[in-house]
């Protein structure tokens, strides 16, 4: 098939650990044995684990900047030109184009489309949106769980066997299962 | 992460003579420029002759900030950046006590290993009280405008209504323009709360260090009862003091922000300072325990209430510049235009580097965990906050005989000179982290 | 690992687990609704509806059947405008305020505070909606290019600021809060998507196991809330992010809050009226506004800790804290009446002494006296630790605060106006049916939103709870202890040995 790369199917093993010090142990100690973990889910954030899984620094925080940058000059631009350029008019004695009065209506919008612009960036990047399907590898990891998941196609080295010793002798339920997808 | 890294809580700073040495060389040099720049000051405006109740015509303004009736002369500068210095530092060295204070009152834990950096500032109050004190006594007439007496005669020409009215707020109760009794007692009375209160949480902090039993928490304790107490009054005598200190300079001149103002300017010279004098012990070797989270947090302070002071700054000015009523508007008038435009580049410059500088310089997570980041940061910001104090104060005293020189760099260095000092010795006293702190555990292992 | 100080005292009480946590918020939102709630939700709805009548009246008269004259321009429409926007600060103080200064204590109580913010927001809409007379000419306040020409709306008007701040106000809330909801209503999907898994419908069942199996499940929820949750997965990547848009979102919001209240004051303050124009107006209407709004918010967590059953989760701690909020901000708003009263002798403006003379003495005097007694004094009460720890007493309190609140912004607003310069315009404000009446409409629109928000999504944010469990929790407070035991005991045996 033609297209078969594109739905190539990786087979996940996925284990479920009921503490946060469990998981945190387990992530360091698996990657430790040579084994990469492919992602955690858990009920909350935990601090830090992104780092010790190896996941790049996210990129969010440029994104808000540039959005507040954009919404700022945006502003200035729009009371310039309706004010000063379009219809100049004076107003209390004072000139076209008082900077003082500009500051907070270009704050609002700085913030606005900050705000917007970075949360849309977060649904775009993570592909959220509204009635998004999700693909849970255990849905208790919304409730009290936290599975880590490793792909097994990706870790060769070690057979499916071995992997699962490892993450059941760090506290993992037993028998973690395989999901393919 | 650092879970089992042993840390020396006993360590204690060591004021080497060394160091001594080098602050009493700052103030010898602040000395030798202040006196050169007296010299200079003197011989270009004629030797010094005093002109008390001279007038003058050149430099009359629209007549608001406060007196051209008398006469300037040199060591009316002189003075004036005493004065200056002595409010600046006062309000630094009281930020270290509120820091403190806040840090009880809110239960904080992240601040606990370095919290003897800000209880070392309170022990420059005295100094700081003293100078301004004998800097009023000798030369109120030469700052305050109020003090003259003949602006209360109603039958002298001089007569001021306006200052008459408010004449009480100095005088009372003696008569107008006799000896500014209530202005002295309260002048007195905040020092001996601030510092009183101030050795209250000093002493209760310090005696933990000797507790037996760790989850004794009976100074913590009584700590917080005091810091409640500092904050209470702190509350009202922030207010007042910048009033009687400051704006009152500019007698005709009122805002009721302006106590609020004055706070902001000094809570973040204050948090400033802390930051440079706890990279510059880390520097030493000192403090272990202090890593790059503690100081994110210090950075982040710092941003947050750079922008806090610009909102507090641009609240007061729109307001002032949108009604454009006369008698408010000559306090901003006179800085950007008046005596020949010399203050309009320190009032914009202020604004660059106490706003524009810290919001894009510390804007990043990574500038706020960087040591050197962080100074030239804190650097930035005192300097900002020190012309922003020289803004307040300087028109209305020197008025179009203010600069920047010799005189200025003089008294500065022999301040700072004499706050380090005071402060290294007060921290040499006693041990460098509160060990026993209930705090200090949760503080050992912040992370951010 | 999160280490806490034995000195703190546990947020999350009586051992509760993770598990706990989510079966005690999402209990309310799967259950029928209780007797309790559709009771209260029919009171909101009928005191809407008797509102709406006054809000058609005024809309259909104009506002003309208001008690305002030709010298008092403004009086109940705006006070109940600004009291309102006042309220609507609290939810993102909570969320971006204490979020920056890392307050664990916030995340039991931050959904709700949010939740009321937006509501609170909405009835000071309704109210400016209400005093434009012709709401359907309310895009005007836009800046879009007029009818007859391309006259643009005056930026240099603090009104068409007030548009500006609280539209984004309003929108950066509501975002701020429904990322925060997202993976809560992810549990809620999930809990409901195990239902349909354990539940499946076969072909092969009987009728009665087919009802059995009707019983337990949830289509709709499932449906319903997976359509909320956008996906949600919870992975380490998405909650790595997650957490960097939240503290944004919190820096955002935090210099956002200051700035809506500050153009709220600029309404007045940039105007020459004495009693308004006074320079401390932004900071002190800003923490005016975050004093009524933790009262208000303290009125509403008091009630919900009760109907649904979650003293452990907002504790007396909780609601000693609160108080602690409410002491501060109301002597802040104490330390700037004085303020202003000072000021305005001490200017020697003959005008302002007057307006501040005439507010505690002139026929306004009560509502004076009110302002004071309320805001000023009854919040010193919580200096002693049995008030602030009592539940009567912070339910009395919080609602004489914002009482107090009230008369605040009715005394800044109508006893600065009832005396005109010309002594020939003074005049009194006396309020109709439809002052009252409008009045009622916000509190039926406010109680009917909070209602429905309180029995459809989760009232407190579980994912932040059980992100501090572990280290707000009674063990934690004992463990901290029992550390503290062990390395002495080492260091006794140490000196010893």
């Amino acid at each position: 098939m033609a297209d078969s790369k594109l739905i190539e199917k990786h087979k996940y093993m996925v284990g479920i650990y009921d503490h946060e010090e469990k998981i945190i142990k387990a992530v360091k100690e698996v990657q430790k044995q040579g084994v990469k973990v492919h992602e955690v889910y858990s009920p909350h954030p935990i601090h830090h684990i992104d780092t010790y899984i190896g996941h790049p620094r996210t990129r969010i925080p440029i994104a808000a900047f540039l959005f507040g940058a954009t919404g700022m000059l945006l502003a200035i631009w729009m009371i310039s030109y309706m004010l000063a350029v379009d219809w100049p008019m004076i107003i209390g004695g004072k000139n076209f184009l008082p900077i003082p009065t500009m500051v907070p209506v270009t704050f609002e919008a700085t913030v606005l489309i900050s705000a917007l612009g970075m949360v849309t960036t977060f649904f775009i990047a993570n592909n959220m949106g509204p009635g998004k399907k999700e693909a849970m590898f255990d849905r208790r990891t919304t409730d009290n769980r936290y599975a880590l998941i490793v792909d097994l196609d990706k870790n060769v080295a070690k057979s499916s066997e071995e992997i699962k010793v490892v993450l059941e002798s760090l506290g993992a339920e037993a028998n973690p299962k395989i999901i393919e997808r | 992460m650092a879970d089992h890294i042993q840390y020396n809580l006993e360590e204690r700073y060591e004021f080497t003579p060394k160091l001594r040495k080098q602050l009493l060389m700052v103030i010898g040099i602040g000395l030798l420029l202040l006196v050169a720049g007296a010299v200079f000051l003197a011989l270009d405006t004629g030797g010094g002759h005093h002109g008390g109740g001279e007038h003058h015509g050149g430099g009359h303004h629209e007549g608001g900030g406060g007196g051209e009736e008398h006469g300037y002369n040199w060591m009316t500068r002189i003075w004036a950046n005493f004065w200056l210095n002595g409010i600046f530092f006062t309000e630094i060295a009281v930020m270290g006590v509120l820091f403190l204070a806040i840090q009880y009152l809110a239960k904080a834990g992240w601040s606990a290993s370095f919290l003897r950096i800000p209880t070392a500032f309170g022990n420059f109050l005295p100094f700081t009280g003293g100078v301004l004190l004998i800097v009023f006594l000798f030369a109120n007439h030469d700052l305050f405008h109020w003090t003259h007496s003949s602006l209360y005669d109603k039958a002298g020409e001089e007569y001021d209504s306006i200052i008459a009215n408010k004449a009480p707020f100095f005088f009372w109760p003696f008569e107008s323009g006799s000896f500014p009794v209530f202005w002295l007692a309260r002048f007195v009375l905040y020092f001996v709360l601030w510092y009183w209160l101030y050795t209250l949480i000093k002493k209760q902090h310090l005696a933990e260090d000797n507790i037996e039993n760790r989850l004794n928490v009976k100074h913590y304790d009584k700590a917080t009862v005091y810091s409640a107490i500092f904050i209470v009054i702190f509350a009202v005598t922030s207010s007042t003091s910048a009033w009687d200190w400051v704006m009152s300079i500019d007698t005709h001149w009122f805002s009721t922000m302006f106590g609020w103002y004055m706070f902001a300017s000094g809570w973040v010279s204050g948090l400033a300072v802390i930051t440079l004098a706890v990279i510059y012990l880390k520097e030493q070797g000192y403090l272990k325990m202090v890593n790059e989270n503690h100081l994110h947090d210090l950075g982040k302070f710092m941003f947050a209430f750079s922008i806090f002071w610009t909102y507090i700054w641009f609240s007061q000015f729109l307001l002032i510049y949108y009604a454009n009523m006369a008698e408010e508007t000559i306090y901003f008038y006179e800085r950007l235009y008046g005596y020949d435009g010399i203050y309009s580049p320190m009032l914009v410059l202020n604004l660059i580097i106490n706003f524009v500088f810290p919001f894009l310089f510390l804007m990043t997570r990574d500038a706020k965990r960087k040591a050197i980041f962080l100074k030239v940061a804190a650097w930035g910001i005192l300097i900002g906050h020190y012309l922003d104090f020289f803004v307040m104060i300087m028109p209305g005293t020197v008025k179009e005989n203010g600069g920047f020189f010799l005189v200025e760099i003089g008294t500065l260095l022999m301040f700072i000179g004499g706050f380090v000092l005071v402060f290294a010795n007060t921290l040499s006293k006693y041990g460098l982290i509160p060990k026993n702190h209930p705090m200090l555990e949760e503080s050992l292992h912040h992370s951010i | 690992m999160q280490v806490t100080s034995h000195v703190r005292e546990p947020l999350v009480t009586n051992g509760k687990t993770m598990h706990d946590i989510t079966q005690d918020i999402c209990r309310q939102v799967e259950a029928k609704p209780t007797l309790a709630w559709l009771v209260a939700f029919a009171i909101s709805v009928a005191t809407l509806l008797i509102g709406s009548v006054a809000l058609a009246s005024t809309w259909w008269y104009g506002i003309g059947v208001w008690g305002l004259n030709k010298t008092i321009g403004w009086a109940w429409d705006i006070t109940n405008f600004v009291w309102w926007v006042g309220i609507g600060h609290a939810g993102t103080l909570i969320s971006a305020i204490l979020l920056l200064f890392r307050q664990k204590w916030r995340t039991s109580i931050n959904r709700a505070a949010e939740a009321m913010t937006i509501f609170a927001v909405l009835c000071a809409g309704s109210f400016i909606l209400m005093h434009m007379g012709r709401p359907w000419l309310a895009h005007w306040a836009l800046p879009l290019p007029n009818t007859y020409g391309s006259l643009w709306v005056n930026f240099n008007s603090p009104l068409v600021w007030d548009v500006f701040a609280i539209s984004t106000y309003l929108t950066v809330s509501v975002v701020f809060w429904y990322v925060g909801l997202i993976p809560d209503l992810a549990t809620i999907r999930d809990r409901a998507k195990i239902t349909l898994e354990e539940n499946p419908l076969l072909p092969t069942d009987t009728a009665e196991e087919r009802k059995a199996k009707k019983a337990k499940r949830r289509p709709i929820s499932a449906f319903m809330y997976g359509l909320l949750s956008f996906g949600w997965e919870g992975g380490a990547k998405v909650w790595a992010r997650y957490e960097y848009v939240a503290l944004i979102l919190a820096g955002l919001s935090t210099p956002l809050v200051l700035s809506v209240h500050t153009i709220v004051s600029f309404d007045f303050a940039t105007s020459v009226i004495p009693g308004w124009h006074t320079t401390i107006f932004p900071p002190y209407f800003v923490a005016g506004a975050i004093f009524s709004g933790f009262a208000m918010v303290l009125t509403l967590m008091l009630i919900t800790r009760v109907v649904f059953k979650l003293e452990d989760y907002i504790t007396i701690e909780h609601i000693e804290v609160m108080n602690k909020v409410i002491i501060l901000t109301g002597s802040i708003v104490g330390i700037a009446y004085i303020t202003e009263f000072f000021v305005a002798w001490y200017s020697g403006v003959e005008y302002e002494s007057y307006a501040f003379i005439n507010r505690a003495f002139g026929p306004y005097w009560w509502a004076y006296a009110a302002m004071m007694t309320c805001n000023v004094i009854s919040p010193q009460l919580f200096w002693f630790r049995t008030i602030r720890r009592s539940l009567v007493w912070t339910f009395v309190l919080s609602i004489v605060v914002n009482i107090g609140m009230w008369f605040e912004r009715f005394v800044i607003i109508v006893t600065s106006l009832h005396r005109d310069y010309l002594p020939s315009s003074w005049a009194m404000f006396y309020p109709t049916i439809y002052d009252v009446g409008d009045y009622v409409f916000s509190f039926g629109l406010f109680f009917t939103l909070f209602f429905l928000f309180a029995k459809f999504l989760p009232v407190i944010n579980m994912a932040e709870v059980k992100t501090v469990l572990n280290s707000t929790d009674e063990k934690a407070k004992k463990d901290a202890e029992q550390r503290i035991r062990e390395e002495q005991k080492q260091t006794e045996t140490e000196t010893v040995g």
